[in-house]
């Protein structure tokens, strides 16, 4: 589970001259630089202004944006908040995000200021001025927050290696005086690595480890030593154990050191346990006697055992751990773990969240519906081989050691066919033609096939003798009958009432008599007379005659009036046009063209000169393709 | 034995594979990697195969089966038919089926004895099923998605189901199924459980993301390495209401 908060993607402060640097160079780079003293004015303008409100909006976007990547005091987790009010303080670091943002607003109204001004500038000169006097007053104020800047460089660097702290997972918490084993529990639980040194103060700020327990992952935070006196007179280290302390929902682990080896009596920590005690209110606490190797609780003054002894009556439990000789450690961690996952699943479970998950720690066991036995399908060679799991098993030679050998992945080529369980091993790599006579081999692997079908075939031949397909009309009964009948009915009934409709239908258009006659052909004629019951051959051979057209007497080509004569043949025939005759009214009119062509070219003809469709080459050697200069220097027409 | 495995960089891999409890199907990828975690687990039990399906990898999406026979889609080809029934002992049927949703391996969810399948199925399908693998067939849908193979993993021990699955469809999938069920993920909270875990009655091959609660439960529930679903309850309870919620 990632931390929400996130100190480390912070970008780096610069210093107050760097800071200017980077402003001045991005406006020089950005903007355009020359101007001169002949343009217009307005462009003189135009040129100034945009470098001034430039540089405004760089200085306005990179103050804005360390004011936004800064963590907001009020905003964060509150162990964040005092953490950080603890190591940098509250005070300082709110007024250097203020003075910076006071910064931004000087710069922009400065900007606005000289934009407004540049307006009235009336010659180079002056708008020059007046934008290094906008420049200036901004690299001024700038430089006056020299300190903030630097202040606030620090405070990210240090933001940055603050240990990534969850405040909301499962955490326990070790504290305690200083030297009393904290550190020596935190490297044997986790993998954290932490510093341990035989005097006073080694961990000067808080640590985080992380280990698995019941398939969860819990982070220990080791903590500085804390001593006996008044809040206020604590220091900085001190501070962060208790700023850990006092926001955290954790297992908290106080240690205290029975030898007094650490250098301070068993009723000094026990006095501190007690001063420090509103801290560990709804958390669950052990108390942790560290190393039981020199001095266990047996070994030390009734009194003090006794006042040892006396926190089990605020349901605070006692253990005991050496981490020089590996007793008692895990115990310990269990102990705080159980006790803090009961309180965190006590909670959860009166919140509304865990309706959610509870099919997920429901096991729904089946209700028996039949008496089947179903039982589980494990080979033998399975259950002899887990019987067999303690003894360690042969290494086998598996397809990942052949690809290896044979090339690694990309050059090995997997043999599929390897593990084929066929009757005899020799078949193994036979080749199986795909394809024989046009014919699927697949199709026929089953040696069976054609028996199979004519199997099909004929119980399908003996369903259809005993008439499973027949159609079942005979099976209709009388009310079948009368229901298809009554059907029938209604379709005619339902046709006869829409035509009848569409006769009686007056807005719908209907074509004129005289359209009528028009559309109308022979045929309609020859039928109607035939109705009237006179003979119509008479009517058609005059509506034939008449109707005729005539043909083009010079237009039709020979080979279509012989393929008019023979009919069926004809169609075989492409049609060859004359194109000489294309274009042309008649006979007479192409002979007219043909005499007058004749009559254009017969001087041409007589001339017997070269026309203009002959080709011609009028110059047989053009100039600028001879001329120039050779190789040998000779030649040089220029 | 719950082991995580890894298909090219892809946890999804119920997709590339088919585990039963007479044989086990692998896909055909670049390296001989993911065969070898099969291999390694399973061989000289049951055979591991090779294989494509239709010219694919995602062999365990196509195809369905339990240790009676395995189902594929009516786009395998001939070839790859006969090497199956090549690599594939006696004891297992191979049915080619037309159906019209192909990816059986996302539509029938089934162990040794009965079978989940998809609304709409055909009849004919539904019959294959019953006779191929011995199995009793109903139509189910998991928490309300009809892509059963997808949304569950089933073996003879256990079952493990979409995690919005209710306790109440949660009990009806039980008594259908006759094994214990728990609603959870895999991967790392995925919910398609079909693609990130493959099970049999002794082992269960899961995607490398699967934390090592999700794996747990997933041991208890199909009571692989002595453990019984009863530890979901009892032992994991704290743990899973802890992470979960």
């Amino acid at each position: 589970m990632a931390s929400i908060y996130n100190f480390k993607k912070i970008a780096p402060v610069p210093e107050a001259n760097d800071f200017l640097d980077i402003v001045l160079n991005k406006t020089q780079r950005k903007t355009p630089t020359v101007v001169h003293p002949g343009y217009k004015i307005t462009r003189i303008r135009q040129f100034y202004m945009r470098k001034v409100k430039f540089t405004q909006e760089t200085f306005d976007e990179k103050l804005r944006q360390i004011l936004e990547e800064f963590p907001v005091l009020d905003s964060v987790h509150p162990f964040y908040a005092d953490l950080m009010n603890v190591l940098y303080d509250k005070d300082h670091y709110k007024l250097a995000l203020g003075q910076i943002n006071t910064a931004r607003h000087l710069i922009d109204s400065i900007g606005k200021d000289y934009v407004r001004l540049l307006k009235f500038g009336d010659s180079l000169y002056r708008c020059k001025q007046l934008k290094r006097a906008a420049l200036g007053r901004m690299a001024t104020v700038m430089k006056r927050q020299k300190d903030s800047l630097s202040y606030l460089e620090q405070v990210r660097q240090h933001l940055a290696r603050l240990p990534t702290i969850d405040p909301n997972t499962r955490t326990l918490i070790v504290c305690g005086y200083p030297n009393v084993g904290k550190s020596s529990f935190m490297n044997k639980v986790t993998r954290a690595d932490v510093d341990v040194q035989p005097y006073a103060f080694t961990t000067k700020s808080l640590f985080v480890g992380h280990m698995d327990y019941k398939y969860l992952r819990w982070q220990v935070i080791d903590t500085p030593g804390i001593l006996d006196h008044p809040l206020e007179e604590r220091n900085t280290i001190e501070m962060q154990s208790i700023t850990a302390l006092a926001h955290l929902r954790a297992a908290v682990l106080f240690f205290i050191d029975l030898s007094e080896q650490c250098g301070y009596t068993i009723q000094d920590q026990m006095s501190l346990f007690h001063s420090i005690k509103p801290l560990f209110a709804n958390k669950p606490t052990l108390l942790v006697t560290s190393k039981t190797d020199v001095c266990t609780l047996n070994d030390v003054k009734p009194e003090e055992r006794q006042m040892v002894e006396a926190v089990r009556s605020e349901s605070i439990e006692l253990s005991q751990l050496s981490s020089y000789h590996d007793t008692g450690i895990i115990e310990t961690r269990n102990l705080a773990c159980d006790k803090l996952l009961q309180q965190r699943v006590d909670m959860k479970l009166k919140g509304h969240k865990v309706s959610g998950v509870l099919n997920k720690i429901n096991v729904a066991q089946p209700g028996k519906r039949d008496t089947v036995e179903r039982p589980a399908f494990i080979p033998e060679s399975v259950l002899k081989r887990r019987q067999q799991s303690g003894e360690d098993q042969m290494h086998r030679m598996l397809e990942r050691d052949l690809e290896v050998e044979g090339g690694g992945a990309g050059v090995f080529n997997v043999d599929l066919k390897k593990r084929y369980v066929l009757a005899s091993d020799e078949w193994k790599y036979d080749v199986i033609p795909e394809i024989i006579d046009g014919k699927n081999v697949a199709d026929f692997i089953d040696p069976d096939i054609e028996e199979k079908l004519a199997e099909l075939e004929r119980e399908e031949e003996k369903l259809a003798a005993e008439g499973l397909y027949d159609s079942s009309e005979e099976t209709t009964d009388e009310e079948d009958v009368r229901i298809r009948d009554i059907a029938r009915r209604i379709r005619e009934r339902k046709q006869i009432i829409a035509q009848e409709s569409r006769i009686k239908d007056v807005n719908r258009s209907k074509l004129t008599t005289k359209d009528k006659a028009m559309i109308s052909s022979t045929g309609d004629f020859s039928e109607h007379l035939q109705r009237l019951g006179l003979d119509p051959t008479l009517a058609d051979e005059t509506a034939s005659r008449i109707g005729r057209k005539r043909g083009r007497s010079e237009s039709r080509d020979p080979a279509v009036k012989l393929a008019r004569s023979s009919s069926v043949a004809a169609r075989a025939v492409s049609v060859i046009r004359d194109r000489s005759v294309m274009g042309l009214k008649d006979a007479r009119q192409k002979l007219a063209t043909e005499k007058s062509k004749n009559m254009s070219m017969r001087r041409m003809n007589r001339m017997a000169r070269a026309g203009e469709a002959d080709r011609a080459i009028m110059n047989k050697m053009p100039k600028h393709l001879f001329s120039g200069k050779r190789s040998i220097g000779s030649n040089d027409r220029r | 034995m719950a082991v995580r495995a890894q298909f090219e960089n892809n946890n999804e891999i119920g997709v590339f594979s088919k585990l039963t409890n007479s044989y086990c199907l692998v896909a055909i990828g670049g390296s001989e990697n993911f065969y070898s975690v099969f291999e390694s687990e399973l061989d000289e039990v049951i055979p591991v195969i090779h294989t494509s399906i239709a010219g694919t990898r995602i062999i365990g999406r196509l195809t369905a089966g339990n240790r009676r026979g395995l189902l594929v889609p009516n786009t395998t080809t001939d070839q790859e038919l006969q090497h199956l029934r090549n690599s594939l002992p006696d004891s297992v049927a191979i049915q080619r089926v037309e159906e019209r949703l192909s990816a059986l391996g996302n539509v029938i969810a089934c162990n040794d004895y009965v079978a989940l399948v998809h609304p709409d199925l055909d009849r004919e399908t539904e019959e294959i099923i019953a006779d191929v693998l011995g199995v009793e067939v109903f139509r189910q849908t998991i928490a309300d998605n009809v892509l059963v193979g997808s949304y569950c993993s089933i073996s003879n021990q256990g079952g493990l189901v979409h995690p919005r699955t209710s306790v109440q469809d949660q009990d009806e999938l039980s008594s259908l199924l006759q094994v214990p069920l728990v609603a959870g993920t895999v991967n790392r909270g995925s919910d398609v459980i079909g693609a990130g875990l493959v099970v049999n009655d002794w082992a269960a091959f899961a995607g490398m993301d699967t934390t090592s609660t999700e794996l747990s439960v997933v041991e208890s529930i199909f009571k692989l390495q002595d453990s019984q679903p009863s530890a979901i309850v009892n032992e994991m309870r704290d743990s899973l209401i802890d992470n979960f919620s």
